[in-house]
């Protein structure tokens, strides 16, 4: 042991290099979360702070040195806008049909792949399918698919007998909002299936067992524990999902660019047209602005309503 | 070489050549051609000048390489809207003249007045043609002239005769819908006529030459552009266009360019309005469709007797904003402008799509051996020669002034939406032109700074 008053070769140096390289839990989390957070600052945080501030600006793109502040005429403009109230609507009507028939399908789905059979785990897989596929993709077959002149789709109604005219699938207001939703639905499914099986593997088969024991049929043993088992997993999908789908804009526009007319327009698409088409960045801006905030809203409430997480909390 | 001395030697001669690279990186990169992108249409054709201008790179030994960029017809704007916005434009491009009139009065542009006397483009354009259609504002040349192409009647010829529809030359407006019902009524599974009417610039391409055939327009040149979109002459047009929809295929109301030459190329129309392209698709992909099609001058409107054709009047532009390659540029363009067999492999890359400008191309021996004049010589005069006194484009329209705002009403669709509220949303034609009067109304109080210059 070396004496009191005569420091081990390198030991202070070593002690103050290892306590300056110490560092807390909390340090080392942050240190490990940095990556992260540069990245999501660079990449979403700053997007939305300049996306909020080019809101109250007019900025002409063909014009990028004559940025004017215009304080809230933007909004004014968009809030003036029939357009912008019928994208609304139709945002409203794609966003709600896509989710709920989004949820009854990856329920149902969900619980046909819960099933126990040889071979289930290649329909899980291939269920993945069109989620991994590319949206253009996706998109531009299902133009050629749903063509009304040289379609396979009227192709085989027809030959079936089904039909006896060609279906104009993207070329009416109805069909086309119609189709645009089917896509989606299609496409986005099996994200609702992957969560609601993984919640489904997790409940105890006891519960099932006790109320067989106890004479539940089917639909009960859905209804009471089931269902109630989906309700935190459900919650989290379908904000998401309504949080993704509103503000969608690849699918609609690849698939018929809002049209035909306007009648498949909704905010996104919206935004675009006002931002590429029309050369007015800010009132772009400010509708990705009211977005946020219709979403955050909407969000809010719907947590809110279904009581998520309350049981969690302290009474 | 035993294995120990393969792996020994690599990794010391890897890491030296790694060493040494990272060392002469910056000589490299010096000593490397600089690329320019040139943004061209959907075609060979912008791959054909560029192979010109990078001959005259490597004779000049300029230390620059050109390299094309294909933009769609329907996405240039979007594209050089993101482009410009981020201060990294294409050293030149490829555009239709309502987009070169828009951004020469944005001020975008470099004034090539230089390169068009370098080339004597103005007593070498094919008659018919003026410098200033190409692109120029308040006086001042912005456009380098490169192809022209028309759209056009475009017949199943083998269908007219043998239903006994006469002489598609001789059509005024009311035959040609005769004809488009008899087809459409005689010849089922068949559209009597197909034209674009989905939310796009075909579209608006379409719609317009109908307006200007009844002597309408979209803007006065002459009164300030004010706008005159609501005229007798655009609901005249708008109703004959409801008219003809009847005998169109349906989905029609969603199509564009592709969906046109599909139509008519795949045998489900007896007759559509379309460019050239039309005629090169069915001469690669349907020989019976090639060997019965012909074109014809738009059929006449009964009144005014004008057989308007929109044309694409196509030409170079050079952004002048963060551009380091104008001077290069320009002297690659009027290089390869001034090849006679440079501008004759251009047009024939995609016969009979661009339409040779100027005169010693169009007669050039090379340029009349190419086989469709051989097999559809009547055609091609049209398209080429015949229809160059109709031509017309919304940017200039009825040649009665250049006009600026017809690139940012392309953008927004405005001529396609209107029609689109007629046959969707079932206004009538006055009220469909009411809408479009308005927002051409307003596009031009939003830019009036660009009217003043």
């Amino acid at each position: 042991m070396a004496p009191r008053d005569v420091p081990a070769r390198g030991g202070p140096q070593r002690a103050r290099r290892s306590s300056r390289l110490r560092l807390s839990e909390t340090q080392l989390g942050l240190f490990f979360m940095l990556p992260f957070i540069v990245t999501a600052a660079a990449f979403m945080v700053w997007p939305v702070v300049e996306a909020i501030r080019m809101a109250f600006f007019a900025y002409n793109p063909l014009r990028p040195d004559d940025v004017r502040f215009v304080g809230l005429r933007n909004f004014e403009i968009i809030l003036d806008d029939p357009l912008f109230w019928e994208s609304f609507r139709q945002a409203l009507v794609w966003t709600g049909w896509s989710i709920l028939l989004q949820t009854a399908f990856g329920v149902g789905l969900a619980l046909l792949l819960h099933v126990p059979l040889p071979g289930i785990a290649a329909f899980r897989g291939l269920l993945l399918f069109p989620y991994i596929v590319p949206t253009v993709v996706i998109a531009l077959n299902w133009r050629w698919i749903f063509n009304s002149e040289i379609g396979v789709v009227n192709h085989l109604l027809l030959r079936a007998g089904l039909i006896e005219r060609n279906v104009a699938w993207l070329s009416t207001p109805e069909m086309a909002m119609a189709s645009a939703i089917l896509l989606n639905v299609w496409k986005y499914t099996p994200f609702v299936v992957i969560c609601v099986l993984a919640r489904l593997q997790t409940i105890p088969t006891e519960l099932y067992d006790a109320a067989k024991v106890d004479g539940a049929g089917t639909l009960r043993r859905f209804l009471d524990i089931t269902l109630p088992m989906l309700k935190e997993v459900l919650v989290v999908v379908v904000v998401f999902r309504t949080i993704w789908t509103f503000n969608k804009f690849e699918e609609i526009y690849l698939l018929t660019r809002g049209g035909p007319g306007t009648t498949t327009f909704n905010l996104a698409v919206y935004a675009f047209e006002q931002g590429m088409a029309n050369l007015r960045l800010g009132v772009a801006a400010a509708t990705g602005v009211v977005m946020i905030a219709l979403l955050l809203a909407g969000s809010v409430v719907y947590v809110r309503v279904s009581g998520f997480g309350a049981e969690e909390r302290p009474a | 070489m035993t294995e120990a001395t393969r792996l020994s030697v690599p990794r010391r001669a890897l890491l030296a050549g790694a060493a040494a690279t990272t060392l002469a990186a910056p000589a490299i990169a010096q000593g490397a051609p600089r690329v320019a992108r040139v943004w061209g249409e959907p075609g060979p054709y912008g791959g054909v000048f560029v192979q010109g201008m990078n001959e005259w790179a490597q004779r000049n030994n300029a230390k620059i390489r050109f390299e094309v960029e294909q933009i769609p017809w329907d996405g240039v704007t979007v594209k050089l809207t993101t482009d410009l916005a981020a201060r990294r434009p294409p050293a030149l491009i490829s555009v239709e003249s309502p987009i070169a009139y828009q951004l020469a009065a944005e001020g975008l542009l470099e004034p090539v007045d230089d390169v068009c006397r370098a080339i004597n483009a103005e007593s070498r354009l094919v008659d018919g043609f003026t410098l200033a259609s190409f692109g120029a504002w308040k006086g001042t040349q912005f456009a380098v002239p490169l192809h022209h192409q028309a759209c056009l009647l475009v017949v199943q010829q083998d269908i007219i005769d043998e239903l006994g529809l006469g002489n598609p030359a001789q059509w005024t407006w009311d035959r040609f819908a005769d004809a488009a019902k008899t087809i459409a009524e005689r010849k089922p599974g068949l559209a009597g006529y197909t034209m674009a009417l989905g939310r796009n610039l075909c579209a608006d391409y379409h719609i317009t030459q109908l307006i200007w055939q009844a002597g309408g327009m979209t803007w006065d040149p002459s009164a300030n552009f004010r706008a005159v979109f609501n005229s007798d002459a655009t609901v005249e047009a708008f109703d004959f266009i409801r008219r003809l929809f009847s005998y169109m295929p349906r989905s029609a109301i969603e199509f564009s360019f592709l969906q046109v030459v599909d139509q008519h190329v795949t045998g489900r129309t007896g007759m559509s309005a379309y460019w050239g392209r039309t005629m090169g698709r069915a001469a690669e992909e349907a020989k019976p469709i090639f060997e019965r099609m012909e074109y014809y001058l738009n059929p006449a409107h009964p009144r005014t007797g004008m057989r308007w054709s929109w044309t694409d009047i196509n030409g170079w532009i050079i952004p002048r904003r963060d551009n380091p390659f104008i001077h290069e540029t320009k002297e690659a363009v009027a290089y390869v402008a001034n090849s006679v067999e440079w501008m004759v492999r251009y047009s024939q890359s995609l016969m009979p799509n661009v339409g040779p400008v100027f005169k010693d191309v169009a007669t050039a021996p090379q340029m009349l051996a190419h086989p469709f004049y051989q097999s559809k010589k009547r055609s091609l005069d049209v398209i080429f020669v015949d229809s160059v006194p109709h031509q017309c484009n919304t940017g200039y329209e009825l040649k009665k002034g250049i006009n600026p705002l017809a690139g940012i009403a392309h953008g927004r669709n405005v001529w396609a939406q209107a029609v689109q509220r007629m046959l969707l949303n079932n206004e009538t034609p006055r009220q469909a032109a009411d809408w479009g009067q308005r927002q051409f109304e307003a596009i031009r109080a939003d830019n009036a700074r660009l009217l003043a210059g």
